[in-house]
């Protein structure tokens, strides 16, 4: 059940010579090379509250398994963006068209994925995420 | 203004019923604007030898705060077991294990927001990059 993430950073004049970094990894269990084999699949949610809303709840059962996240906020404003926080500690800011993906040990059933739309007003519209969860603990329970 | 570009595919033939392909670029710009990210650190390279222990890779304090920064974090190692756990301002986000990479937003926002990393073993090689909104 290969489920591979593929990256590409490209650009021809952020330094003086070319930036051009490109690779591939295979979502495995943790510390094993067992493919994952569970998944939320691609889910999409419109966000209006400025304030942090649960994305993904951390789950007790999944404390340092292999998971990983994957986060797009599709607004096309450059001035709108969704904050990102892991147990009220804020990672960064995703930014119109912006993507992150990353691991996520649940290390506590506080370290849920949280996100806002922090500049959010009436008049910007809602904010569309999209977003995914691979991993391998069977007991998350989406949405929970 | 640089143009730097950054995307993802993620695919498999086998974890649904249905082929999963999701494709996605982004062009990375400075805060709240379509103006492209300026800075760079370039590629770097870091073994963190001898007694493992918890390193830090970008200390918040030396970086202006609430900007559109990108991090880019791989772990070289081959064996499966072994990991980065990758923590924000003492807060862990998650175990990088062999062969994974990680690409995500950092704001820089307090003085405290550090980017650690702690290797689960000695000697083990980090890849990564800033991209930088200053």
């Amino acid at each position: 059940m290969a489920t591979t993430a593929t990256i590409t950073l490209e650009s021809l004049d952020i330094a003086g010579d070319p930036v051009n970094v490109s690779k591939t990894t295979t979502c495995t269990k943790a510390g094993t090379t067992t493919d994952l084999d569970q998944t939320t699949g691609l889910n999409r949610v419109h966000l209006r509250s400025t304030t942090n809303k649960v994305l993904l709840a951390a789950n007790a059962e999944g404390n340092d398994l292999s998971a990983k996240v994957y986060i797009i906020n599709k607004a096309t404003d450059p001035t709108l963006y969704c904050t990102i926080t892991i147990n009220a500690q804020t990672v960064g800011k995703l930014y119109a068209g912006d993507w992150m993906f990353i691991p996520w040990s649940q290390t506590d059933t506080s370290a849920s994925i949280e996100i806002a739309a922090t500049n959010w007003t009436a008049s910007t519209g809602d904010i569309p995420v999209e977003y995914a969860l691979f991993h391998e603990d069977t007991d998350f329970l989406t949405n929970a | 203004m640089a143009t730097t570009i950054a995307d993802i595919t993620i695919t498999s033939n086998d974890l649904l019923s249905d082929e999963l392909s999701l494709s996605t670029s982004s062009t990375l710009t400075t805060a709240g604007s379509a103006t492209g990210v300026t800075g760079t650190s370039g590629l770097g390279r870091k073994t963190v030898a001898g007694a493992h222990g918890q390193y830090t890779l970008f200390d918040g304090s030396d970086y202006t705060a609430d900007k559109a920064h990108k991090i880019y974090l791989k772990n070289t190692s081959t064996t499966a077991a072994e990991y980065f756990l990758i923590t924000v301002n003492a807060e862990d986000v998650g175990r990088l294990y062999a062969g994974d990479w990680a690409f995500f937003p950092w704001s820089a926002h307090d003085n405290d927001c550090d980017i650690k990393i702690d290797p689960s073993a000695n000697d083990m090689t980090l890849e990564y990059m800033l991209l930088t909104d200053d």
